[in-house]
């Protein structure tokens, strides 16, 4: 049983594709998703085998949705499009299932048989776009807000989770780990738990033992551990 | 005292050598230039008066005198004074050379002296009449003034033998001279133009200089107004005409304005202000050379009576279809000529410019016309939304064949009214129509996000606005606006009426308008275009928005817009 997600923002164009989906026993298609925000939430919690992801969505387009989640534990994408040259060459290109809207059959068979028999794993980072996080999804408790990447001051992690802090002193939670933050943003590591945008940096106040902290424009202090400062030092400049 | 008849004709002919040695010497200097063009200024007429007395009374003085005659050449002076200098002149010529004759003395003085008058007003009178005839050339071909002096000294001969007395005495004079005054005088005038024709070449030579001119100009003012016809192209241009001819001041107008003015009498012809000059505007209606050259054709400024200018070369500057789009003007001051060179040079620079500014509008007109086009072009097929709508299609023709085969309809329609040249004008219903259509369209690929209410008065339907006007608008109201949303977008289309002009609101509720020059702003600024360009500037497209809450977009367009 290969368990399907199934994220486009056209409610007739899920319906149709969940229709021609429905013809084979071996595929279950766990859910429909409108947008990108709702399709990671998803697929962080639900993990599909394999997600159909339209590109054209509203405010994050389906190649900005996967630079949100974490490469490592990836469903396997199909990319869905009604027309998009440079989308389709990139694909071609990279190897990566894809499929024309309107759907057809003969080609969604091909590529059934293609996921039933390997799902080699994707190299989803050669896509362009899909490496550069523009901005990061934050949940509310009723809404996404997508903070842009100008607006964050630090990033933290804790016990309860992983928090974006802005500029003026707003905390949101987000679910994208840290790890995968510092690789597809500017935002530099400075301690285990923290990146700083390195804009914010007011001044480094350097303490006793090799330790130091950063103080950002806001008045915010962060801590920076010994192990990130060489780092530190060799990004701003500071011999 | 015998004298034969070949003696005498030699005597004469050698007299007549002396004569014109003097005329040719003459030549080199200045003071002929006035005799190489016809001209009715007063210095020339005087100038042309006094050298053609100084011959005539030379004429006389080298005459040989025959018992009580002299057999002598005035003619040649007072015919040539009056065929070069009119009537005026040549009676004026005729007197004075008369008077030097009569205090010469001898029977035939009375009558020498009338008969030089006669040949003056011979000369003026065939001025006139081939001036009246637009012969102009005629009064310098050789072989007619020495014709023309012929008749003069057979005229004289018979007042000769009118006037002189006693008869007998008189005829046996006459026939005496007859032969060689007439081969003299003839030979002599002839070859005094001959001389006039050569001294005119000499001058005219000088136009290879002109020819390098003309391309210095044709160099120097390349693609200057392929950039545009505009105040500031035409004054680059006009001062490089300026410079390179040396005439006395260069305008260059478009049909109703000066749009430049360099040299003499620029403190009152002022660029920016309207044509005045009547021969200017009939070159622009009639699409004619006109050149007022201050002799035959009278020229006076229109703007100052004290204008020192004195000739003017009208030229027009013929666009498309022989429509004429503006003037290029030579002038020269009263105290000089206007030279046949400059003359031919400023036809051949108005060529130039012509096609200059044809060029630069066709190359403008094609850039636009080629934007508008590939926008139009992506419009008309727009692979985006009809991939979509097939899509769209496709997934309703299982639950829903009615709905579907509506939704064909719609596309079909909405493909039939895209393909409409947008040119054409269209009523405000039938754009509602267009834009229903593709509503649609929209509205079943987001059934479940999307809403659009209408409110147009039946009253405004009839309004006409460019076709293809309103559904690019709504397009970009669900394409930048709502589809952007994560939550339900909604579109509302309302026109009314504001005094004289239709007003057209769509709004949305997503508020993502960013005035920066996106695909978005190309669109748009394509409709506000062609509005602009049916109804004037006061028209067009204007947009209103508040982040996160609304975009409108404010068509306007002039309700009474019966046609373009």
């Amino acid at each position: 049983m290969i368990n399907v997600l199934i994220v486009d923002d056209e409610p007739l164009a899920r319906k149709e594709l969940r229709r021609v989906l429905s013809k084979t026993d071996d595929i279950n298609v766990i859910g429909e998703c409108s947008n990108a925000i709702d399709a990671i939430g998803v697929i962080n919690r639900e993990k599909p085998d394999v997600v159909f992801l339209d590109i054209q969505m509203p405010r994050v387009s389906g190649i900005e949705m996967l630079s949100m989640l974490d490469h490592e534990k990836m469903p396997h994408i199909v990319f869905l499009t009604a027309y998009d040259e440079f989308a389709v060459q990139a694909f071609e290109q990279h190897a990566f299932d894809y499929l024309l809207k309107p759907v057809n059959q003969a080609r969604l068979d091909k590529t059934l048989q293609r996921l039933r028999r390997d799902r080699e794993p994707q190299k989803i980072d050669q896509l362009p776009g899909a490496n550069q996080l523009r901005q990061i999804p934050c949940f509310g408790q009723h809404h996404v807000q997508l903070v842009r990447m100008e607006d964050v001051e630090h990033v933290a992690s804790g016990v309860s989770g992983v928090y974006v802090v802005s500029t003026d002193g707003t905390e949101r939670p987000t679910e994208l780990p840290l790890h995968i933050l510092q690789d597809r943003t500017p935002l530099l590591r400075c301690h285990r738990q923290y990146l700083v945008n390195t804009d914010c940096i007011e001044k480094i106040n350097f303490l006793e033992n090799g330790l130091a902290e950063i103080s950002t424009k806001r008045g915010q202090v962060i801590p920076v551990s010994r192990r990130f400062f060489p780092q530190i030092k060799e990004r701003l400049g500071i011999l | 005292m015998q004298i034969n008849l070949v003696d005498l004709s030699l005597v004469l002919l050698q007299q007549m050598c002396v004569y014109l040695v003097v005329a040719y010497l003459l030549s080199r200097t200045k003071f002929f230039i006035p005799l190489t063009h016809v001209t009715i200024r007063p210095p020339h007429k005087l100038a042309c008066y006094v050298i053609f007395s100084v011959f005539c009374m030379m004429g006389a003085i080298l005459g040989m005198p025959v018992v009580h005659a002299i057999a002598n050449t005035p003619a040649i002076g007072a015919v040539l004074g009056g065929l070069l200098g009119g009537p005026v002149v040549g009676v004026a010529v005729g007197i004075t050379g008369g008077l030097y004759r009569y205090s010469l003395g001898g029977s035939f003085a009375l009558a020498a002296a009338l008969g030089i008058v006669v040949q003056g007003l011979l000369g003026g009178l065939m001025h006139r009449h081939l001036i009246r005839k637009g012969k102009v050339r005629t009064l310098f071909d050789p072989v007619k003034a020495g014709a023309l002096t012929f008749v003069g000294v057979v005229l004289e001969l018979l007042i000769d033998l009118a006037v002189a007395r006693p008869f007998g005495q008189t005829l046996e004079i006459v026939l005496l001279i007859a032969v060689p005054e007439l081969i003299a005088n003839t030979l002599g005038a002839a070859m005094f133009i001959g001389i006039l024709l050569d001294r005119r070449a000499l001058i005219e030579r000088q136009s290879s200089l002109f020819s390098a001119k003309a391309l210095a100009i044709a160099a120097r003012a390349d693609g200057v107004l392929r950039r545009g016809f505009n105040q500031e192209n035409s004054m680059t241009v006009a001062r490089i005409i300026y410079e390179e001819t040396g005439v006395g001041a260069v305008a260059i107008t478009d049909r109703e304005k000066i749009l430049a003015f360099i040299g003499i009498g620029d403190d009152h012809h002022l660029p920016g202000t309207r044509i005045s000059s009547a021969s200017t505007l009939d070159a622009i209606a009639n699409n004619e050379v006109i050149y007022a050259d201050g002799n035959e054709v009278a020229y006076q400024c229109s703007i100052s009576p004290t204008c020192p200018l004195g000739a003017s070369l009208v030229i027009p500057l013929v666009g498309e279809d022989s429509h004429v789009i503006g003037t290029i003007k030579l002038y020269e001051p009263k105290t000089k000529l206007f030279s046949t060179i400059n003359r031919t040079l400023g036809e051949g620079i108005a060529k130039l410019l012509s096609s200059q500014i044809l060029a630069g509008r066709y190359e403008q007109q094609k850039a636009m016309l080629a934007q508008a086009e590939i926008k139009l072009l992506h419009a008309q097929v727009n692979p985006h939304f009809l991939f979509n709508a097939l899509n769209t299609i496709a997934a309703v023709t299982c639950d829903d064949p009615e709905k579907a085969r509506d939704l064909i309809g719609d596309l079909s329609t909405f493909f039939r009214m895209n393909l409409k040249r947008p040119s054409q004008i269209a009523p405000l219903a039938e754009e509602i129509e267009h834009v229903n259509a593709y509503l649609q369209i929209e509205l079943a690929r987001f059934s479940d996000s999307l809403s659009v209410d209408i409110d147009i008065p039946d009253s405004l339907g009839r309004v006409r606005l460019p076709a293809f006007t309103l559904q690019p608008v709504v397009e970009n109201s669900i394409k930048h606006g709502t589809s952007q949303l994560l939550r339900p977008g909604h579109v509302s289309i309302k026109a009314r009426q504001e005094n004289e002009v239709l007003v057209v609101d769509v709004e949305d509720n997503a508020g993502l308008y960013e005035p920066k020059p996106t695909g978005q702003g190309l669109g748009m600024s394509l409709v506000d275009r062609r509005i602009k360009n049916c109804f004037g500037p006061s028209y067009g497209v204007t947009v209103a928005s508040e982040r996160d809450v609304f975009t409108r977009i404010t068509i306007r367009v002039p309700l009474e817009a019966a046609s373009k």
